[in-house]
């Protein structure tokens, strides 16, 4: 190789990442604002506060989640895992829906060990307002308390009572999409991996924003972005290893874990997957979409310039915020079209 | 957690002062700076700019969209236009004004907000001035593209398609008093005789409009007024300059006065009528002319001449003295309009 570049080449060999890309311009204004609410990284002495009545990411009440009467907002007790307690579904309907509707079952975010079945709900409850569509939302249990394969398997859990009772609920079991943002998109493509193989729910469509997939923790981007941004490294390792424990990294894994580990991902349900240049979780994300065209699938890929983890919500204002809140309604109308 | 109105406690100037700094070091455009105004501020935010023909809203929702009527007097607002600019004259333009959609007085946060965004737009107009916009907003901004020597290619052929000029047209930039810049056709540089002093630069292809923009600004260092305390031409063209284009670009504050121009401004205090006197013996033909220019006669003129003469010091009827006399007007010119827009 004659060409220089930023990117150099370390003493054993690896190829040592360039600096990083440089977040949005509005984006890095608003990260300056919001940095101090934000621990620079997570750890596990910091999950009483987390999850705490005082945690940062606030609960929206029935009342508001309803988006002005739009939703009837219910929750329901179903079962869990074999062996394991009920799970909570919080369901949104559509109010004065006559025929059954799509729904988006929707696994909230919080890097495996934080949040609940509210977080980050309402952008999912404004995206099928529009499309006239219910949502689910399954609270699972966390880790580091409930180490996998419980959370997933919650998740798996409420997804095939969900399409079960699909009558029951107004809701087409035809058109249903597992969804979810961060810990939850990768959730949602374990779910997805679940149901292909064991046969469960046929998926519509699998939606996963900035999704958390591979515990390996040790792609460009996420060496790149170490300190910086939303979400780096170090939390990511936080996260991964209250899941997975020592096995976080090592060559026993499983696929309904992290997805990324997945060596077939032919089969899948249509995929819309975004991430922020910006952000730990661009290279395994833009892996994810890849290697499902490589076997042959249906995927759309948005990576948003200057993105940190999480910029369409902290920031929803910023131009290029809006543009990446109107693409997943974009696709989900195409996807859900009849 | 997500980006909201700030709340006016002790760490709001120092978000404030953070979240816009941080959009000028990243580059950001002016719709980015109306949004900070308006998500900081829950209120919505406008920029506008007259003479750019500029007009920016923006919702505390972020959302962009063009203003339903024109701002209220009443509302909140600050000036962003640069203080100093050596090429643009406001005026009638009204100059940039950056608003918040509520009646004052302002709070501690509204303040704040208008005060740093009101510095970022500045920051952003006064590049975007010289340094090219990807699409001129007007046609001023566009002749600014042209002049401005660090303007890329790219923005060049924007500028001159938004301008009509075909590349090999044949133009000269012409500086105006007040800072305004224009691109003429070279065979045809009319000045308005009632117009702004003006300098005309050289006839150049679009490409050397840096240079004939140089040239202008240097000629109209030598427009005088036409009153009695400034004598001279209202216009004068580079290209007749010869050496005193020399003179100018090596004149400067600080240049020390020489004893001639002391000596000029010892015999102007004398009356009204030296400065013009002086003026017309040393740029007409001979001193009959010089007295009908002046309008008095030809004895009147002789004995104003005499006592110049004493009052400066030297003779300035032969050739040599009117020169010497040319050159201390000359200078008195440069002296005044130091700066190009004075």
């Amino acid at each position: 190789m004659t060409t220089t570049s930023a990117a150099g080449t370390a003493p054993d060999g690896s190829a040592v990442p360039a600096a990083p890309p440089p977040f949005d311009p509005e984006l890095a204004a608003a990260l300056t604002v919001i940095a101090e609410s934000i621990p620079r990284v997570f750890t596990l002495e910091m999950l009483p506060a987390l999850r705490g009545a005082n945690s940062i990411m606030q609960a929206p009440t029935n009342e508001e989640l309803s988006l002005g009467g739009a939703f009837e907002i219910t929750e329901r007790q179903v079962p869990g895992p074999a062996g394991a307690p009920d799970i909570t579904l919080l369901i949104g309907r559509p109010s004065g829906a006559t025929t059954p509707t799509a729904a988006l079952y929707d696994i909230h975010g919080g890097g495996m060990i934080v949040g609940d079945n509210r977080t980050g709900l309402l952008p999912m409850l404004e995206w099928a307002r529009e499309l006239r569509a219910a949502v689910v939302s399954v609270e699972y249990r966390l880790a580091p308390e409930t180490p996998h394969p419980g959370p997933v398997e919650d998740c798996y859990a409420g997804l095939v009572w969900t399409a079960a009772h699909a009558d029951e609920l107004g809701i087409d079991p035809g058109r249903i999409v597992v969804a979810g943002g961060s810990a939850g998109g990768g959730l949602a493509a374990a779910v997805a991996l679940l149901a292909r193989d064991r046969g469960g729910p046929a998926l519509a469509a699998q939606l996963l924003l900035c999704p958390m997939l591979d515990d390996r923790n040790d792609t460009p981007s996420a060496v790149q972005m170490a300190g910086l941004g939303v979400w780096d490294r170090a939390s990511n390792e936080v996260g991964w290893t209250a899941l997975l424990g020592a096995a976080r990294g090592g060559p026993d894994v499983s696929p309904y874990a992290a997805p990324a580990r997945a060596t077939d991902l032919s089969g899948l349900p249509p995929a819309f997957i975004d991430v922020g240049s910006a952000e730990t979780f661009r290279d395994e994300a833009v892996a994810y979409a890849s290697r499902i065209w490589q076997a042959g699938g249906v995927a759309e890929l948005h990576v948003w310039p200057g993105g940190f983890h999480g910029f369409e919500l902290m920031a929803p204002q910023a131009a290029v915020s809006r543009a990446a809140a109107a693409a997943p309604l974009n696709w989900l109308h195409r996807v859900l079209a009849d | 957690m997500r980006l909201a109105a700030v709340d006016p406690d002790a760490s709001a100037a120092v978000r404030v002062i953070g979240y816009f700094d941080q959009l000028t070091e990243a580059g950001a455009g002016l719709e980015a700076i109306v949004r900070g105004a308006a998500v900081l501020t829950g209120c919505p935010a406008r920029l506008t700019d007259g003479g750019r023909r500029i007009s920016l809203r923006v919702a505390p929702d972020g959302s962009p969209g063009a203003p339903a009527g024109p701002p209220d007097g009443s509302w909140l607002s600050a000036s962003a236009s640069a203080s100093t600019s050596t090429s643009t004259s406001t005026g009638a333009d009204g100059g940039a004004v950056l608003w918040l959609e509520r009646p004052g007085p302002a709070g501690p946060v509204e303040a704040m907000v208008l005060e740093r965004a009101a510095a970022a737009a500045r920051t952003v107009l006064a590049k975007t001035r010289g340094r090219a916009p990807t699409r001129p907003v007007d046609d001023q901004a566009a002749v600014e593209v042209l002049i401005d020597p660090g303007a890329s290619p790219e923005a060049r052929r924007h500028a001159a398609g938004a301008l009509g000029l075909a590349a090999g047209t044949r133009v000269r930039a012409v500086a105006l008093a007040g800072g305004a810049a224009r691109i003429v056709p070279a065979a045809d540089a009319g000045v308005d005789a009632g117009g702004p002093r003006a300098g005309i630069g050289t006839a150049v292809g679009l490409e050397g409009l840096p240079a004939s923009w140089a040239g202008a600004r240097t000629a109209l260092r030598l427009t005088a007024d036409g009153s009695d305390d400034d004598p001279g031409p209202r216009s004068v063209w580079y290209d007749e300059l010869g050496g005193l284009a020399l003179l100018a670009e090596n004149v400067g504050s600080a240049t020390a006065l020489i004893p001639d121009e002391l000596a000029l401004e010892h015999a102007a205090l004398a009356g009204p009528w030296v400065l013009p006197t002086l003026h017309a013996v040393a740029t007409t033909a001979s001193l009959r002319a010089a007295a009908a220019t002046l309008l008095v006669h030809h004895s009147t003129l002789q004995e104003r001449i005499a006592h110049a003469e004493r009052l400066l010091g030297w003779p300035i009827r032969e050739p040599d003295g009117r020169h010497r006399l040319y050159l201390a007007l000359a200078l008195r010119r440069l002296r005044r309009h130091l700066r190009a827009d004075g």
